[in-house]
């Protein structure tokens, strides 16, 4: 009996100061990427999701850095070094958590990095592709905010590019933040950003 | 109690407490420079650094014992070394480059690309549509890159000197044996196949890989889209007839139909015509794409019909009331394919293809016949050693039953016909000696039944990176191709005709701004030789041609410079002769032109919803025999000059309206000339221009894309 509970708590012990590593880890890498010292974060985020073996989150973020740091980048090689090692990551990512709403809305806006930097290249090529893991990932969860905000402000470009209505669309924004009012997060450090820029992007709108 | 506490707080302290072992050492690339920024951790911990500006790095590791160090980093192969962490200390590691990198050297001679099968992309499906003089068809738009002549009353490729015949097209690397539709004489042909059923299309225009055999000069690859991604009714009303499609998606299946209709009449009764129509122009025609993914494996059957008719008197100097010719075309063709993965390093592709092709021309008096079978069965293994070396080997097997069928009143009938048969194989292998130097050897031998020999065909390619943004590659290859049709249906035992390419070529790519150019050799030998004016049955047949082709190609691609711009300058100089055929010594032929031009522009102008598209062309004069002077293809035509605009206005996502001219400037093209039989009183050979039937094409179109969310559109099909 007494070997048992000393089992248990040597466990329970271990488990705890594996959670405490891995919240550690994380708040470093989120620090790192905090400073704009990308390829520290990234390089953090990779060592802690190899040790994560199941666990999606830090090559989750692992792939957001390099995914959001491409956008406005101006020069094709780097743009495709970032893109390409965020797929990576990202293809990591899925591997572990299969049709994961978060992963598909970061795959689409992988997709829209390309095409902000050449919309007559690129729409083409990946806006049908966007529009699918949207549609997508909005099935599977039609909770998630994000999933919602960045489809409605997908639509909302590519209504102006075609010179259409976007109200529509903003209907769908607005409707994302209600969504971000409800969510909770399912585990520490689950995705949780988009509110901010929703809010300042319905503004724009509106006024 | 007390001692459970104890003992996990013991624990608890020799997890935090215990001793720390530093980790150092460089991480240099092949060449001893230090590689900055690199990754290097324990596998399945924490603890890690990064390198610095000296490639130097350092962290300390709780981790006792053997343990993984993972080095990593971005265009160079991950590397991991096993050693007790104790020893773990001054290390050097190297990395070697990643051949898979977007910088390395690619294997690039010979090779024009459109869609992303290939780093060597020049050119996008979306290209092949939006090209002005195009029309939609993917021929006409590869007929504005370098390495082709213009010879505008066929419509065929003609690369490098060599005739249409010796290009040959592939659909998901499964032979196409008829893929021109069926036109009357001196009446430009258009590929059989619509644009948007591709989304990659390759073209070599010579030195291309041991894969593809039977062609003498170019091989154009088309692969079919692997995967729709929307649901989708396609609705298309042109000036020149109708078309509609359908998609549907299931999970894991998909189905595409398309059917068009074309009737020319309502045009010819508008705009002058110098032909005379019986029947105007009609076709129908359908296809469809099943697709089916496998766990492993993508499969894709293809099936295409296509029925046209036509009627029509055509000016003659011989004949004074012009020459009747009638046609009715029947053409079926299937292609099945399998590409899967057999195991972590094998991979196979594997497919059958099949053409029933029923021709019957009414001409003057005679009525031909000619019913063509053919079959072609491939199966392709490749092994997957490293990124630096892929081996790939193949067999195949091409069969062609032609039969002809000639009746008429006046001179002897007769039925002629032959079965072909040939069976290849090949192995290939593609190894990179480093980022910057790749070499690509095949060898493909072959047996026809026809000629009872084996050959053997060496090809090889080397592409050096002599800068950042450029290379320099060589390029060498033995071909040979089966004597066409036409011939062996008269004279079953001729042998193939052959040919050598010697490709030097220089690349340079930097952001969106393409620079090819291209040197070379080719000769000609075993080339068709026979005795009349045309060749019939009962001539004499031999294979004692030969002929050669020298010429430069260059082309100039740039996307960035100019804002929604992207346009192209293709210029190729060709020095080509030739004795074959009829000729009675080695002479220029009268398909190749000295100089060919081209320039494509299209603009996008986001205040209109537009695309506005230019294309322009060039090509110096080709030969023609005058029968009042002395030689043979003695005089050269005016040269030929085109200019083609499209519009492509989207009146809502979803609805766009298209409008094409193809020589807007109405120019006079003379394409050669026809002598008389018999010379006139004087004693003179009177003669008349070749022109084409219209100076110039007009196209409107509707297209309208009905899908679930109302965001696709057509702007692809154009």
């Amino acid at each position: 009996m007494r070997n048992i509970i000393t089992i248990l708590i040597f466990s329970v012990s271990l488990t705890i100061s594996s959670q405490t590593n891995y919240h550690e880890g994380m708040q470093q890498a989120f620090g790192l990427w905090g400073q704009q010292k990308n390829t520290e974060a990234v390089h953090m985020f990779e060592r802690i999701a190899n040790a994560e073996q199941t666990n999606w989150v830090p090559y989750y973020y692992a792939a957001q850095v390099e995914v959001t740091s491409s956008f406005g980048e101006k020069d094709v090689t780097v743009l495709d070094a970032n893109l390409k090692k965020g797929q990576l990551y990202l293809d990591k990512a899925m591997t572990i958590s299969k049709d994961n709403p978060e992963l598909l809305v970061l795959q689409a806006l992988l997709y829209t990095a390309w095409v902000a930097y050449d919309g007559a290249t690129y729409g083409r090529k990946y806006s049908k592709k966007i529009n699918k893991l949207y549609e997508k990932a909005e099935k599977i969860a039609p909770e998630n905010p994000r999933a919602a905000y960045c489809h409605a402000e997908w639509n909302i470009g590519a209504a102006k590019f075609f010179g259409n209505d976007i109200q529509p669309f903003v209907k769908d924004l607005e409707k994302s933040l209600d969504l971000f009012a409800t969510f909770e997060l399912p585990s520490p450090f689950y995705p949780n950003w988009g509110e901010e820029r929703a809010k300042v992007l319905l503004e724009s709108y509106k006024s | 109690m007390k001692r459970f506490i104890v003992i996990s707080c013991l624990l608890m302290l020799s997890i935090s407490g215990s001793s720390q072992t530093n980790i150092d050492g460089f991480v240099l690339n092949q060449n001893k420079e230090p590689i900055i920024g690199a990754n290097v951790y324990l596998k399945g911990t924490y603890s890690g650094g990064m390198t610095d500006d000296t490639g130097h790095f350092e962290f300390a590791t709780q981790s006792k014992g053997k343990q993984t160090l993972v080095v990593s980093y971005v265009s160079f192969e991950t590397k991991e070394l096993v050693l007790d962490v104790s020893k773990m200390l001054s290390l050097e590691v190297k990395l070697k480059e990643d051949v898979n990198s977007l910088d390395a050297v690619v294997i690039a001679a010979g090779t024009f690309s459109s869609g992303d099968n290939s780093k060597v992309a020049t050119l996008k499906p979306l290209d092949v549509v939006t090209t002005a003089s195009a029309l939609g068809d993917p021929i006409a738009a590869f007929q504005t890159m370098p390495g082709t002549s213009t010879v505008a009353e066929d419509g065929r490729l003609f690369v490098r000197g060599g005739e249409a015949d010796e290009t040959q097209i592939f659909i998901d690397g499964i032979r196409v044996f008829t893929p021109y539709l069926a036109t009357a004489n001196n009446t430009p042909t258009r590929g059989r196949y619509s644009p948007f059923l591709f989304e990659g299309m390759t073209f070599s225009t010579g030195g291309y890989s041991a894969e593809y055999g039977q062609a003498l000069s170019g091989v154009l690859l088309l692969n079919t889209i692997n995967e729709p991604e929307q649901e989708k009714t396609d609705v298309g009303i042109m000036s020149v007839g109708a078309t509609v499609g359908n998609t549907q998606i299931w999970n894991k299946k998909s189905l595409s139909v398309n059917v068009s209709y074309l009737n020319l009449a309502p045009y010819n009764s508008i705009f002058y015509d110098r032909n005379e129509w019986i029947k105007p122009y009609e076709a129908l025609s359908g296809e469809t794409v099943y697709r089916h993914v496998f766990k492993n494996g993508l499969l894709k059957l293809y099936t295409a019909f296509d029925a046209s008719r036509l009627e029509v008197v055509q000016e003659d100097i011989n004949f004074s009331e012009g020459l009747r010719y009638g046609l009715q075309n029947d053409n079926f063709y299937f292609n099945g394919s399998y590409k899967g993965i057999l195991t972590e390093n094998w991979s196979i592709m594997t497919g059958l293809s099949y053409t029933y092709a029923d021709t019957k021309v009414d001409y003057q008096l005679s009525d031909i016949t000619d019913k063509e079978n053919s079959l072609h069965a491939k199966v392709k293994f490749k092994r997957f050693f490293s990124n630096r070396f892929q081996f790939s080997l193949g067999a195949e097997y091409f069969t062609t039953n032609f039969e002809e069928d000639f009746l008429d009143e006046n001179i002897p009938s007769y039925i002629v016909g032959f079965q072909k048969n040939i069976v290849a194989s090949y192995a290939e292998f593609d190894l990179f000696f480093s980022k910057n130097l790749a070499l690509k050897a095949g060898l493909r031998g072959e047996y026809s039944d026809l000629e009872k020999r084996a050959s053997l065909s060496p090809r090889a390619s080397l592409a050096y990176k002599v800068s950042k943004f450029g290379q320099v590659s060589f390029a060498y290859g033995d071909f040979l191709q089966a004597a066409s049709n036409t011939y062996l249906k008269f004279n079953n035992k001729l042998s193939s005709a052959q040919t050598q390419h010697y490709i030097f070529n220089y690349q340079f790519n930097k952001n969106g701004r393409i620079l090819r150019a291209e040197l070379y050799a080719k000769n000609y030998d075993d080339l068709i030789k026979y005795d009349t004016e045309l060749p019939y049955h009962g001539s004499y047949y031999s294979t004692e041609g030969y002929g050669f082709a020298n010429g430069l190609d260059v082309f100039w691609r740039d996307n960035t410079t100019i804002k929604n711009t992207d346009y192209w300058l293709s210029y190729s100089y060709l020095d080509s002769k030739r004795d074959f055929k009829n000729y009675e010594n080695e002479a220029q032929p009268n398909f190749v032109n000295t100089h060919n031009f081209s320039v494509v522009v299209k603009h996008w102008i986001e205040d209109w919803k537009s695309q506005i598209g230019l294309s322009y062309t060039y090509a110096s004069g080709r030969t023609y025999t005058d029968p009042n002077k002395t030689g043979f293809l003695n005089q050269k035509t005016t040269p030929y000059g085109s200019l083609s605009m499209n519009w492509a206005y989207l009146l809502t996502q979803q609805k766009i309206l298209y409008l094409s001219v193809n020589n807007v400037l109405g120019r006079q093209n003379i394409n050669g000339y026809q002598y008389a039989n018999t010379p006139n009183g004087p004693g003179v050979f009177e003669s008349r221009p070749l022109l084409p039937a219209a100076d110039s094409f007009f196209f409107v179109g509707f297209f309208w894309t009905i899908s679930e969310k109302g965001t696709d559109n057509q702007l692809d099909n154009l």
